[in-house]
């Protein structure tokens, strides 16, 4: 894991050209220079070199990233501004600690899943008294201003039976022809679910357990918790390491040759952010993340990799598919031709949008922490559907699909949202 | 420094959420792509001309500096508070008003990104072809205020030769209109347009740009050729120009060049070769066959290694995003990069090329070359460590000697960058002290109390940056 000191010596390689602002989405919304990379680094710069200070705009300023990585990606000399955001505001919560809504949602209820269980089961049943149902598909309206949340916001309906729940997940035996693994049995595949399927989108584990039981894999569901990321995009690394480590110790002792996600962002996280927590925790420590990491796969990845999908029914009748990439998915796993891929084994005939990497507004905490922002971001994505004039619009990150059902509600785009897999 | 009360007019004249006076949006508008830091004392996002006017009448008044600013990524700081004042910020006035298709012309509110404008324009069939390397990031506003080029501009021209007239705020607060907004001729009273473009934003403020289009040619090819030598290279250019062909572009890159973009290079060997012509040709399907024939033979004549054509938009994508990176990569070489982009007649390019390699090896400094030669502009960056007082001395020494030389070979000490800060001792070494004082009596006659951008063009002490 880089330190803030590091960062702040790569940062002394922008030479203030500009050309980050022309691909953050932030900066398009907004026209500040401040909401924009070169203007988040410059303040980060100042404020760790002491120049100016850490208070309310600065604040502001580095929350409203949605660390979508494209400034990074364009930038001439390489400088990581999303790692050095990320890095400025774990300081920050180290120093100034959480805001009492953040350390409840991550200390509190993330830390616990038993107490983050039983909140969210009891917000299932009671979220009828403050949420209406749509003529849309499912989602919900919030009746009134609920802190946080606000009116007219789309909110995904929490399911009745979360997904880890669910008695038929455990152990799953092949429905096809078994693939064999490494060692010589069946591939054992360990699917990790996350929190966005888990509690919201339980539909896209349900299909991610049917196509790799198609595909001829032997499935395991083990007990698991948050991967994480939300905390660890605050700012919160004690909350994230603690996940890490459990969620280790649970698919270490579950046996599986390979894990998968269909979370782009929990793929990113089980890849690559493991490593950076448990990285200064001894040479076995080390030893044991990095085995881990190299058994993770993105569902697109695996399906067009060690278990190839096969491709189901023949003919194209499922109407016009289009594709969103998921920042942590294009970016920060360098996915993007897999999941075309997949879609053209389907059923769907798939039209490509505009802009298809731009972020869809979700990431880096801003959905929740600045909606109006997330959601001006994301009309841009809406018109791009629109545009495309697609029945459905497929992505491989259940926090894109969540952000998407709300932009094209908002922006009356009568498209359907769906995971890739769920398409298979 | 602002007195209070002059700020609250301020917030008053645009309201609450677009005035800046805390330190934090100060600081983010206090640099440009010259990299130094020059704080002002307040930020203002104005929403139009009227608000504009109001506040430069408040300038006069109160006696404090207005700068106005687009996308804040110019290389000689026309956009910084060097004396202190309100950053005036365009940010907010993006508006394409309209793109008339049956008169190809083009109405544009200056915060426009130079390159959404482009895509909008090519999406009705038409045409905006000044391109300076900066286009996907930098406004029109900014680019009229500094008269950007590009690699279009051999065949196409500059942006003076877009505009049909403006919409400015003078100094002192008057809204006018000038030149046309539809026309492609008009001669009524001076061409106060042409004296707006590549004023800098010392003359005035421009809110509103009415711009001439072009049909958007039918066929376009992208070539890349490698050479040996630098000379072989710009032997070539000078070849390909005597044949009578004009490219729409003819880019030329050196060796310091392509070692700091290697790694963006897809295709090619770059690793190799001694500098690259990019070369793109565009017109009618058969002429530009034709052209590339015709290019190809006179490279092969020329000495050149490989020649290789784009097969399509992605390749062509790619060279274009490999040369853009040059200018920002270089930071690569030495961390202090003095920036020039001289001009001489084409027929002396390889006069200029072989003049500059002597200038590095006499001066025992690294310049890297690389720009528009087909128009004869190349940008010399004469790389040097800040920190190292000698280094910087013989670096300030070569800039000295490479202006000398350009204007023995009948140039210009600046193309498309302007004069901002960065070559303000310069100017005389061009312009006659008759010239200056003419340019200075204009100066006085529309901004008579100095407050619009002041510090810029002319030779002046100014304060110190913050840190370069």
């Amino acid at each position: 894991m880089r330190g803030i000191k590091e960062l702040i010596e790569e940062a002394g390689r922008c030479v203030r050209c500009g050309a980050c602002k022309s691909v953050c989405p932030t900066y398009d919304v907004l026209r500040r220079e401040q909401s924009g990379p070169r203007g988040r680094l410059s303040l980060v710069e100042a404020s760790f070199k002491g120049e100016s200070g850490f208070g309310g705009a600065y604040l502001k300023n580095i929350k409203e990233c949605t660390l979508c990585g494209s400034c990074h990606s364009n930038c001439p000399n390489g400088v990581n501004i999303p790692e050095l955001i990320l890095a400025a505001r774990a300081e920050g919560v180290e120093k100034g600690g959480l805001s009492l809504a953040e350390s409840f949602a991550y200390r509190g209820l993330l830390h616990s899943e038993r107490f983050m269980q039983a909140a969210l089961r009891l917000a299932s049943r009671l979220q009828g008294l403050f949420l209406k149902g749509t003529a849309f598909e499912n989602g919900l309206v919030s009746r009134f201003s609920l802190p946080v949340i606000g009116g007219g916001r789309l909110l995904p309906e929490l399911a009745d039976e979360f997904f880890l729940d669910r008695s038929h997940i455990e152990e799953l035996s092949p429905s096809a022809t078994p693939v064999r693994g490494k060692k010589g049995g069946v591939l054992r595949v360990g699917f990790f679910a996350g929190c966005g399927v888990n509690y919201l989108l339980p539909d896209i584990g349900e299909a991610t357990i049917r196509v790799l039981k198609e595909s001829g894999a032997e499935v395991v569901v083990p007990q698991q918790v948050c991967c994480g990321m939300p905390a660890y995009s605050a700012g919160d690394r004690r909350t994230a390491r603690d996940l890490a480590l459990k969620n280790l110790e649970a698919f270490e002792a579950s046996g599986v040759d390979i894990i998968t996600t269909s979370c782009a962002t929990c793929g990113h996280g089980l890849k690559k952010v493991f490593a950076e927590l448990l990285s200064d925790e001894g040479l076995q420590m080390r030893s044991r993340v990095e085995r881990f990491a190299s058994m993770v796969r993105d569902i697109t990845e695996l399906l067009t990799g060690e278990l190839p999908y096969k491709g189901g029914e023949k003919g194209k009748k499922g109407g016009v598919v289009t594709y969103h990439d998921p920042c942590h998915l294009r970016r920060y796993q360098g996915i993007s031709e897999e999941p075309r891929r997949l879609l053209s084994k389907s059923v769907f005939t798939f039209k490509g949008m505009k802009h298809p990497c731009r972020c869809c507004g979700l990431g880096g905490g801003v959905g929740f922490a600045n909606y109006e922002l997330s959601m001006e971001i994301a009309k841009e994505k809406a018109s791009s559907v629109r545009a495309t004039g697609a029945d459905v619009v497929a992505t491989a990150c259940p926090g894109c699909m969540v952000q998407l059902k709300d932009a094209l509600y908002q922006s009356g785009v009568k498209a359907r949202v769906a995971h890739v897999v769920e398409l298979l | 420094m602002l007195k209070a009360t002059a700020r609250d007019e301020i917030t008053g004249i645009v309201g609450k959420g677009n005035a800046s006076f805390g330190k934090e949006e100060l600081l983010c508008y206090s640099y440009d792509a010259t990299n130094s830091l020059y704080p002002p004392d307040g930020v203002v996002f104005p929403g139009g001309p009227e608000e504009i006017s109001r506040i430069l009448r408040l300038a006069n008044t109160e006696g404090f500096p207005v700068i106005p600013r687009g996308a804040g990524t110019g290389f000689t700081g026309g956009a910084l508070a060097v004396e202190g004042g309100v950053i005036l910020s365009l940010e907010r006035l993006k508006g394409i008003r309209e793109i008339d298709t049956a008169n190809l012309t083009a109405d544009v509110e200056p915060g426009v990104i130079t390159g959404d404008l482009q895509a909008e324009a090519e999406r009705l069939g038409l045409f905006y072809p000044p391109d300076p390397t900066s286009l996907k990031f930098s406004t029109i506003g900014g680019n009229i205020a500094e008269c950007a080029g590009g690699p279009r501009a051999i065949k196409y021209g500059v942006t003076r030769d877009y505009v049909l007239g403006l919409e400015v705020v003078m100094p002192t607060g008057e809204i006018i209109t000038t030149g046309t907004k539809k026309t492609m001729k008009g001669v009524v009273g001076y061409d106060l347009t042409r004296l707006m473009v590549g004023s800098e934003g010392t003359l005035g403020v421009v809110t509103r740009a009415f711009l001439r289009l072009l049909p958007l040619p039918e066929a376009k090819r992208t070539m890349l050729v490698e050479f040996l030598s630098l000379e072989d290279a710009a032997g070539a250019v000078e070849a390909v120009i005597n044949a009578k062909v004009v490219p729409s572009t003819i880019e030329i890159i050196d060796d310091v060049c392509i070692r700091c973009v290697e790694k963006y290079a897809k295709v090619g060997g770059l690793a190799s070769v001694e500098a690259v012509l990019l070369i793109e040709v565009d017109g009618k399907e058969t002429g530009v066959q034709d052209d590339v024939a015709r290019i190809r033979r006179i490279a092969s004549e020329r000495g050149a290694k490989t020649f290789w054509v784009a097969s399509g938009r992605d390749e062509e994508k790619d060279i274009w995003n490999l040369r853009r990176a040059i200018s920002p990569s270089l930071s690569k070489v030495k961390p202090t990069k003095l920036n020039e982009d001289v001009v001489v007649p084409r027929s002396n390019l390889v006069g200029l090329i072989t003049g500059i390699e002597d200038i590095a090896s006499k001066k025992g400094v690294v310049i890297a070359s690389f720009g528009h030669a087909g128009d004869g502009n190349i940008h010399v960056n004469v790389m040097v460590d800040k920190n190292n007082a000698a280094e910087m001395q013989r670096g300030m020494d070569a800039v000295k000697d490479i202006f000398e030389l350009t204007i023995s070979l009948g140039g210009t000490i600046s193309g498309e960058h302007g004069i901002g800060i960065a070559k303000a001792s310069y100017i005389g070494m061009e312009l006659s002290a008759e010239a200056i004082e003419v340019m200075r009596g204009i100066k006085k006659a529309l901004d008579p109390n100095g407050i619009l951008n002041p510090g810029k063009i002319f030779p002046k002490a100014f304060r110190q940056p913050q840190h370069a």
